[in-house]
């Protein structure tokens, strides 16, 4: 079975996807050989837990796909060796009902079938996953929430849960929990630069929203912001989103009217106080460190050299475009 | 003098093909055998109830707020320990918030210790049973045969082991009985199952016990959750709070300039 079915990058792209998918009928015709007798098949077949990892991933990458013939056969593949009544299986099969559900009505007896599975055994933390999952598939946002807060409770050890916490938090525009929820993420995974970068820009978003009017909050907000960005940058080098989010911050921060009049060496409260914000030629050196940075990730990636070439073309696009519209206020 | 008389004994090379094989092919099959013996009888562990999970898990947060506060603001910090100390004091995520302060009940009592001692006991009756058929069956067809002679020299220290069951004192240490090849392969034929049954086997009786040893501090008593929240209450709060973020500009432009 090819590697990146069995170690698969941790977001999967389509391209990606749609290869490993096509891989699945020669895969599944493969394993299904010519069988043997009962227990000399017993003695040949391989039993490594790669084997089952490929066929779990090739099953979620058919459903992306929409190739749920596949799904279904390495379905039974995996139900055949790990039982009706494995946890990990159970999921995949409502995964696989999910996906084959036609419409509404479907997907409300996936539903119900779950609270039934659930009611059982209220332990099951696949299939309460999968709950919220669908929850939030049927565009029920607030039950959603309540369903993993309620998984969160029993759990609270669950960087992923809490992740999809703060994601279902900030679809409803509720800042605040959403960065309580990353938080909780990050005592549970100090150094994931991926979440230090995603709680600033939730903290962009929530600085911007919510204080407006309100100079002397927004530019603390900012500067955590930007300090949570430069956290990330420091744990993972030639981090774009960290760079692009610095490069927002700072730009944003240097534009800010009261800047200059107050320049606001506030003291930090040693007790309950955030950080005292930076100096502005601080700022302004984070900036310009900022834009070359990004200069060159766009230049590097745009020529191809190896090594650089891993980014998303989306946010490298999306890069490029912040570079532009700065050079644009430059020259008027 | 003359040099040492070498002994030889003429063998019959039938002792070959009707005991040493034999007794060898049958200890390998016998730890194949007990290999998926065990594998039968192995019960899975117990599921632990949704409030036990909670239980477990809450401490497991508050682990994590000690050993990671650094990457939240000192208010967020804050906030969190003087919720969870509460909580803690309070005994909100005790699985069973009955049976606080009061004396553990003896372990034997407890079903699910009982479960624990029935899955060693398994184990050992898996042991025990085929060591003593077998080694009553050498007894009683091989004993007193001298099978085979070990290519290199040994000390008579040796003698009573490898000779248990022939009452010659002037033999050389060097032959073998056949009692003594069933030790032998008793204790040596680990490599053999490592090789047949990979690695982490169940076969061999040493490794055997060597795992129940480890697997001893575990059936302990364990101890009471209510002691273990409220020691990490006290480590909440003598945590002196620093920020990570705190000059992490200042940081990063040293690095990169």
């Amino acid at each position: 079975m090819a590697a990146e079915l069995i170690n698969p990058p941790p977001s999967v792209p389509p391209a990606l996807a749609l290869r490993m998918s096509q891989q699945a009928p020669r895969i599944l015709q493969q394993s299904s050989g010519p069988s043997l007798p009962y227990l000399l098949s017993l003695l040949t077949a391989s039993d490594a837990p790669e084997t089952w990892i490929g066929y779990e991933n090739l099953l979620l990458s058919c459903l992306r796909t929409g190739d749920d013939r596949s799904a279904r056969m390495c379905l039974e593949k995996l139900t055949q060796r790990f039982g009706e009544s494995n946890e990990r299986v159970m999921a995949l099969r409502g995964m696989y009902d999910e996906a084959v559900a036609e419409d509404y009505k479907a997907l409300e007896a996936v539903f119900r079938g779950y609270e039934e599975i659930l009611k059982q055994d209220p332990t099951n933390m696949p299939i309460r996953k999968r709950r919220v999952a669908l929850l939030k598939a049927m565009n029920r946002p607030i039950d959603a929430t309540t369903a993993l807060v309620g998984l969160l409770d029993s759990s609270p050890t669950d960087a992923e849960a809490w992740a999809e916490l703060a994601d279902l938090y900030l679809t409803q525009n509720l800042y605040s929990q959403a960065i309580f929820s990353l938080e909780e993420v990050l005592l549970i995974t100090p150094n994931a630069w991926n979440i230090h970068a995603r709680m600033g820009e939730i903290l962009y978003l929530s600085s911007l929203a919510t204080n407006s009017n309100n100079d002397g909050n927004l530019m603390q907000g900012l500067c955590e912001s930007m300090r949570r960005f430069c956290r990330s940058i420091e744990l993972c080098d030639n981090y774009l989103r960290g760079y692009y989010g610095l490069k927002l911050t700072t730009s944003r921060l240097l534009s800010l009217p009261s800047k200059t009049s107050k320049p606001a060496p506030a003291a930090t409260d040693p007790q309950f106080g955030d950080l005292a914000p930076p100096s502005l030629a601080t700022i302004e050196k984070l900036h310009e460190l900022a834009t070359a940075k990004l200069a060159e990730i766009v230049r590097r990636n745009a020529a191809g050299e190896s090594g650089w070439d891993g980014y998303e073309q989306a946010e490298v696009i999306a890069a490029r475009e912040l570079l532009d519209r700065d050079a644009q206020k430059v020259k008027r | 003098m003359a040099q040492p008389v070498v002994q030889t004994i003429h063998r019959d090379p039938a002792l070959f093909y009707w005991i040493l094989l034999p007794i060898t092919v049958v200890m390998v099959l016998t730890g194949i055998l007990r290999h998926y013996a065990m594998i039968l009888l192995q019960s899975a562990p117990k599921k632990q109830t949704l409030p036990q999970v909670r239980q477990q898990r809450s401490l497991m947060r508050a682990i994590n707020l000690r050993n990671n506060f650094n990457v939240i603001s000192a208010s967020s910090f804050q906030n969190r320990k003087a919720l969870m100390v509460q909580a803690f004091k309070d005994g909100a995520f005790l699985a069973d918030p009955e049976a606080r302060g009061k004396p553990r009940p003896n372990p034997m009592t407890d079903p699910a210790m009982m479960e624990g001692m029935m899955g060693m006991m398994k184990g050992n009756v898996a042991m025990m049973v085929p060591q003593t058929l077998i080694m009553g069956w050498i007894n009683a067809f091989f004993s007193g045969f001298v099978i085979m002679k070990l290519p290199f020299p040994l000390t008579p220290q040796f003698k009573s082991m490898l000779q248990s069951g022939v009452g010659t004192r002037d033999l050389d240490v060097r032959w073998v009985s056949s009692l003594s090849w069933y030790f032998l392969t008793l204790f040596g034929l680990q490599p053999v199952y490592n090789f047949i049954l990979g690695s982490n086997n169940a076969a061999s009786q040493v490794t055997q016990q060597m795992a129940q040893m480890n697997q001893m501090p575990g059936m302990g008593p364990e101890q009471d959750p209510d002691k273990l929240f409220l020691s990490e209450a006290e480590n909440l709060e003598v945590i002196e709070h620093y920020w990570i973020l705190d000059g992490v500009e200042d940081r990063l432009l040293a690095k990169l300039t």
